[in-house]
């Protein structure tokens, strides 16, 4: 059957034939595209050995097909007709496929996608699939694309043959009119529109064009299309040849793309050789060849008249239009250009008809879009949705959200030529209008996702110095403008930024995008100018603070976890010595950035392990555990000789607070030579370390360590010493003041009922709990609220007997502020969690009994990209015999506000950023009177850099102890390639609720010395 | 001029003989210049100055015509190259998955820049504006063979292995 087709007649024959033969049993479907890079080809090889082995060459067949869209689950592979779904498939897995799913029909979980709750076998199951709508790719990873047949089995050109049925050209285009398609390629022009040009302009011949010069960096949509359905696009230009009257095609494609090359190269043959390209095509008079031509590495080759000068052979560079290509284009003559995905919408337009075709969509944007989704995802890979689908539902619902749970950014779309979308559009319907008005395009579809470890100064520098290589030199802006710009993106990444810098980019920005004749400069700084809008605080934070936010900046940081520490431990330092077994200098070199060396161990929120970089390969160094096993096996608290001043001390000090930032800076000042005397309104130090803290996670025996410590290195503490005014201790001689009074005053809702007995505040309640006198808890609770504290109330009221504890939350678990680690053990432990409730009366005659709540929901994101919560206008009511109000935290600042010194905004004290110094010139100020409620480390970050500022103001160098150079320089050898993370043990959650003892246990010996070697010792690159 | 951005000393190429140049162009008459550009790239690994002269004259094209066409474009090359093309990924999705210390590991084993080649004529290196391999980033390729989610560690072990066998 491979004499070519003479009519539509025979080719409805052909389709029948090959539906009548005799099908394989069970197809294998295997992606043979984009998973080659993980040995796809070998995988199938393997798969068909196997078959072959099992004697079931004739029932079971393996079809190497396009695209899966799964990619991070490469080698994809299909099981069909059970629609099993199998990812991560090695030449090893081939045999135990053949013999248990293939002839015993059992599932191998371990191939499955890992859901929440198991493996998921059914590909329809898989989020990843379930909130897709695959149209345009609906063949692509189910056929062979190399196989005519299997095409035309699937449905391909019949809608050719519909057209060339006697469908006149002009309703063709009318078709395609009324459907609402606009080109996939970027700029989103109708495409009928764009085809009557075509076809009403005068000369001959005509071409069409498939603009497959997918060169944005994160696209590959067009890719997989060629790769997987190349008879799609062919036959989308077919149908636009005979619309716009054009005799020849030519599909330009990236150099760059083989398998694209190859599989469309081998879809022309055969068609050709069907007669479905050539002369009098199934008899209908069309006359119509496409050819391929190839890219040579130019970006600027997407936009449509480089385009043609390349086909031409001329140097490709674009041209102003008018006249626009439609009417004088390749050779001179009328000519349109589509892009591969515009080419693959056709055929289903014709098929479907255009109002089934636009009942997808918004108003304004028809049909499904393909977006590639890649970067920090979890599901990278090929997506097909309706045009208006949200980011939330890709990033989140397709692509399974952020790995190794950082933070969303940001979603850069359009590459060079787009922007970033941050996550406060999360919610948006995306179309081509909706992102335009952000400052986004749709270009042709390429989605990176960005996480708090993407730097977006870096991320603008990129495109910009991509775009600045690409530019073709034409336009005085865009080649000189954008060295320019890449010149001061530089300069910002290399901590050498001023801040006219940031105007300097943005007129720089707007002049190259007036001025640039095609699309690829007045596009350039779009990267730029959108990261500015939405980031001008990560420019900032490299200007002043010569600080990269995301840790990724070289110049700006010295290893990611270091940089990530505010504190800036030397952590691969540390690590290396625990591993060489030196733990009392391990432990030095941590108390050179944080002299609370055992609280840290135990209660740090490490976000040096969020950016690990072992964390890459299969999971982060375990630090925290690291640093705890480092003060438990060393318990001296006496300053070594090389840190403690000997010299006489001068310039008196007063820290007022004895919280970890209060104590930091009394540390690091007696360190320096200060004479620093702490002063602490409670009868006990250690502020919110000793009692808001709970002790199952902080036993005081930790902080009472890390106080002898830091009382050893020359700070007087006075407690029960409660400080009235600024004045009274400059009258008493102090040279320099450091307010660090954390934020011990619970914030009530202004509720109904809140003053009944039975309602506590979170802080009042752990800190009567931690000094004792609250010792039992009966009956029912509530805790109110979604933050650590709320956590610590809900865990130690389990503990004082009450039963059951339930936290009421306004949003859901994943908004919740507090740390995950927490929530998880808290709801293993016992604790119930009720999200999605308002609380608006607390009720009770005498005494509280219940909370009267709005039932909420999860509406649009907020500025910071969480899900607002709107009411639904239902209630509940839930009974209690406690409640605990954990909605915020403020600070008592009475004694400074009457000095009208200082500057406070909404509770807070305003402080430089680096030196900490508020509005008068001898106050300091850090940690949560500053901040908020921060984190421990936060904290004793601001009392380090304010102790260098005060040192500074007081006349020293302000300088820290050096932290390099004591551990070997020896990277780990390969054998610490293998090892897994180490897990200390833990207390069985029944046992916890009894007791205050700490959950968590220390590492051996042996896992220690495990752990530490699984560092990478990124600091010797 | 023509050498610009490539470095291996001219001494130690083969240049094409005049027959073999005949023939091929003989096979390439009416093809475009782009197309016969890439196929003698493909026969020679390089466009030989002599080739793209005896182009000119055959084409009555200008030489600084098929100059400014041949240097305006990233994959082709003037001089001779490696036998194994390393081409590193340098997209956006392999960029935010560290491409630049993947780079850097390149650059360290085969002690070599991007656009050199090894002495031993063995390797040349390359960087891409993208492969469209995002979801396996950061990527490289070594001729036709994708390698993905590389470290700086895995690509020591791939490059040694390469052309052993594996």
């Amino acid at each position: 059957m491979t004499a070519p087709l003479k009519t539509i007649d025979d080719l409805q024959r052909l389709r029948d034939d090959l539906a009548a033969r005799p099908a394989a049993e069970m197809d294998i479907r295997v992606c043979s595209t984009g998973c080659r890079a993980r040995g796809a080809l070998r995988v199938c090889q393997a798969l068909e050995d196997a078959i072959a082995e099992a004697g079931l060459g004739e029932t079971v067949r393996v079809v190497r097909t396009g695209c899966l869209g799964m990619c991070a689950g490469a080698v994809a592979v299909a099981v069909q007709p059970a629609g099993l779904f199998y990812r991560g498939v090695t030449v090893g897995d081939a045999a135990e496929i053949v013999e248990r799913t293939v002839r015993r029909g059992e599932v191998l979980d371990r191939l499955c996608w890992q859901g929440a709750d198991g493996p998921v076998p059914h590909r329809e199951d898989i989020p990843f699939y379930r909130h897709q709508d695959r149209r345009v790719l609906a063949n692509c990873g189910r056929i062979d694309p190399t196989s005519l047949d299997d095409a035309l089995q699937a449905g391909a050109y019949a809608s050719l043959a519909t057209v060339l049925s006697g469908m006149p050209p002009e309703d063709v285009i009318e078709q395609v009119t009324a459907s609402g398609l606009r080109g996939r390629g970027g700029a989103g022009f109708p495409t009928g529109r764009k085809w009557q040009l075509a076809r009403a302009a005068a000369g001959e011949p005509k071409y069409v064009i498939c603009n497959a010069d997918e060169g944005d960096p994160g696209a590959f949509m067009d890719r997989a299309l060629l790769e997987g359905d190349p008879h799609l696009v062919i036959e989308g230009m077919l149908i636009g040849a005979y619309a716009i009257g054009a005799a020849r095609g030519t599909i330009y494609v990236r150099a760059e793309y083989p398998i694209a090359i190859e599989h469309t190269a081998a879809a022309l043959a055969q068609a050709r050789q069907r007669g479905l390209l050539g002369e009098d095509i199934l008899g209908s008079g069309l006359d119509f060849e496409i050819e391929i031509r190839q890219g040579a590495g130019s970006f600027v080759c997407g936009e449509e008249t480089s385009l043609i000068a390349s086909i031409e052979g001329r140097r490709p560079m674009p041209r102003s239009r008018p006249p626009f290509p439609a009417v004088e284009g390749l050779y001179g003559k009328p000519t349109n250009i589509n892009n591969v995905e515009t080419w693959a919408n056709v055929p289903r337009i014709i098929a479907a008809g255009p109002d089934a075709y636009a009942a997808v969509g918004t108003k304004r944007s028809k049909g499904t879009k393909i977006f590639a989704l890649a970067g920090k995802v979890a599901n990278t890979g090929l997506v097909e949705v309706p045009m208006g689908a949200t980011l939330r539902e890709i990033v989140f619902d397709i692509g399974g959200g952020i790995p190794r749970g950082r933070k969303f950014k940001a979603v850069q779309m359009g590459g060079p030529s787009g922007g970033c979308v941050p996550a406060q559009y999360l919610d948006r319907p995306i179309d081509y209008d909706s992102l335009r008005e952000i400052g986004a395009i749709m270009g042709s579809g390429g989605l990176i996702v960005m996480d708090e470890a993407t730097c977006m100064v870096d991320i603008a520098r990129f495109f910009t110095e991509f775009v600045q290589a690409e530019s073709c030199g034409k336009c005085v802006p865009c080649r000189v403008g954008t060295r320019r710009m890449l010149e001061i993106l530089t300069r910002i990444t290399n901590g050498q930024g001023e801040l006219e810098d940031i105007d300097r980019l943005v007129a720089l920005g707007e002049m190259i995008r007036d001025a640039s004749l095609c699309g690829l400069g007045q596009t350039a700084p779009n990267p730029v100018l959108s990261t500015i809008r939405f980031f001008r605080h990560e420019y900032e934070a490299h200007i002043v603070e010569k600080r990269c936010p995301a840790h990724s900046c070289e110049a700006l940081i010295t290893t990611t976890c270091s940089s990530a520490c505010p504190a800036h431990v030397n952590i691969p330092e540390y690590v290396a010595l625990i591993s060489e077994g030196r733990l009392a200098e391990a432990l030095d070199v941590i108390r050179r950035r944080n002299p609370f060396a055992s609280v840290c161990g135990r209660a740090c929120d490490h976000p040096c392990e969020r950016f690990c970089r072992r964390g890459d390969i299969d999971e982060p160094v375990g630090i925290r555990n690291l640093k705890r096993f480092a003060t438990e096996q060393v318990t001296d608290t006496t300053v070594s000789p090389a840190l403690r001043w000997h010299g006489p001390r001068s310039g008196k000090v007063a820290v007022i607070g004895s919280g970890p930032a209060g104590l930091s800076a009394g540390y690091f000042l007696a360190l320096m030579g200060r004479e620093v005397t702490v002063f602490e309104a409670m009868d006990v130090a250690g502020g919110v370390l000793r009692v808001g803290i709970p002790d199952y996670r902080l036993p005081r025996e930790a902080v009472a360590r890390d106080i002898d410590y830091i009382r050893d290195a020359g700070v007087e503490i006075r407690t029960g010493r409660k400080i009235e005014s600024l004045q009274e201790l400059r009258h008493a001689g102090f040279d320099a003041i450091f307010v660090a009074v954390g934020a011990h005053k619970g914030m009530t809702p202004g509720l109904e009922g809140e003053d009944l007995p039975g309602v506590w505040d979170a802080l009042r309640f752990l800190r009567e709990v931690s000094t004792g006198l609250l010792t039992e808890m009966a009956g029912a609770a509530v805790v109110i609220g979604g933050g650590n504290a709320a956590i610590d109330a809900a865990r130690t009221a389990l503990r004082l007997g009450a039963e059951p504890v339930t936290i009421l939350y306004r949003r859901t678990r994943q908004e919740m502020p507090a740390l995950p680690q927490e929530i998880e053990e808290a709801i293993m432990e016992g604790v119930r969690l009720h999200p999605l409730v308002a609380p608006i009366e607390i009720l009770g005659e005498g005494r509280v009994s219940a909370v009267r709540c709005a039932l909420m929901k999860l509406g649009p994101a907020d500025e910071g990209g969480r899900r607002r919560p709107v009411p639904t206008g239902a209630e509940e009511v839930v009974r209690t015999d406690h409640v605990i109000l954990a909605i915020g935290q403020a600070s008592e600042l009475d004694f400074v506000t009457p000095d009208g010194e200082l500057v406070i905004t909404r509770g807070r004290i305003e402080t430089h950023p680096v030196t900490q110094r508020s509005g008068a010139s001898d106050v300091f100020a850090g940690g949560d009177v500053v901040t908020g409620p921060a984190t421990i480390v936060q904290a004793v970050a601001a009392g380090q850099r304010a102790a260098q500022a005060i040192d500074r103001f007081l006349g020293g160098k302000g300088e820290l102890p050096i932290t390099a150079g004591f551990a070997s320089r020896r990277k780990p050898d390969e054998s610490a390639a293998e090892l897994p993370r180490q897990h200390p043990e833990a207390i069985p959650p029944q046992r916890r609720r009894q007791s205050f003892e700490e959950v968590l246990k220390e590492y051996t010996v042996e896992a220690a010395r495990c752990e530490a070697r699984r560092c990478l010792r990124c600091d010797l690159e | 001029m023509t050498q610009s951005h490539d470095t291996t000393p001219a001494s130690e190429i083969p240049e094409p003989t005049p027959e073999q140049i005949g023939s091929l162009l003989d096979e390439l008459a009416g093809v475009e210049l782009m197309g016969m550009l890439q196929s003698v790239q493909q026969r020679w690994g390089y466009l030989p100055a002599p080739v793209l002269r005896e182009i000119a004259r055959r084409t009555r094209t200008p030489l600084s015509r098929i100059y400014g066409v041949v240097s305006f474009y990233a994959n082709f090359h003037t001089a001779p190259r490696g036998r194994h093309t390393v081409r590193a990924c340098r997209g956006t999705a392999c960029h935010v998955r560290g491409a630049t210390k993947v780079l850097s590991a390149i650059e360290r084993t085969l002690g070599i820049t991007e656009g050199q080649s090894t002495p031993d004529l063995e390797f040349c290196l390359e960087t891409v504006a993208c492969l469209g391999t995002c979801f396996l980033g950061p990527v490289m390729m070594i001729d036709g063979e994708y390698f993905g989610n590389l470290t700086p560690e895995s690509v020591q072990t791939i490059l040694a292995n390469y052309g052993t066998g594996e």
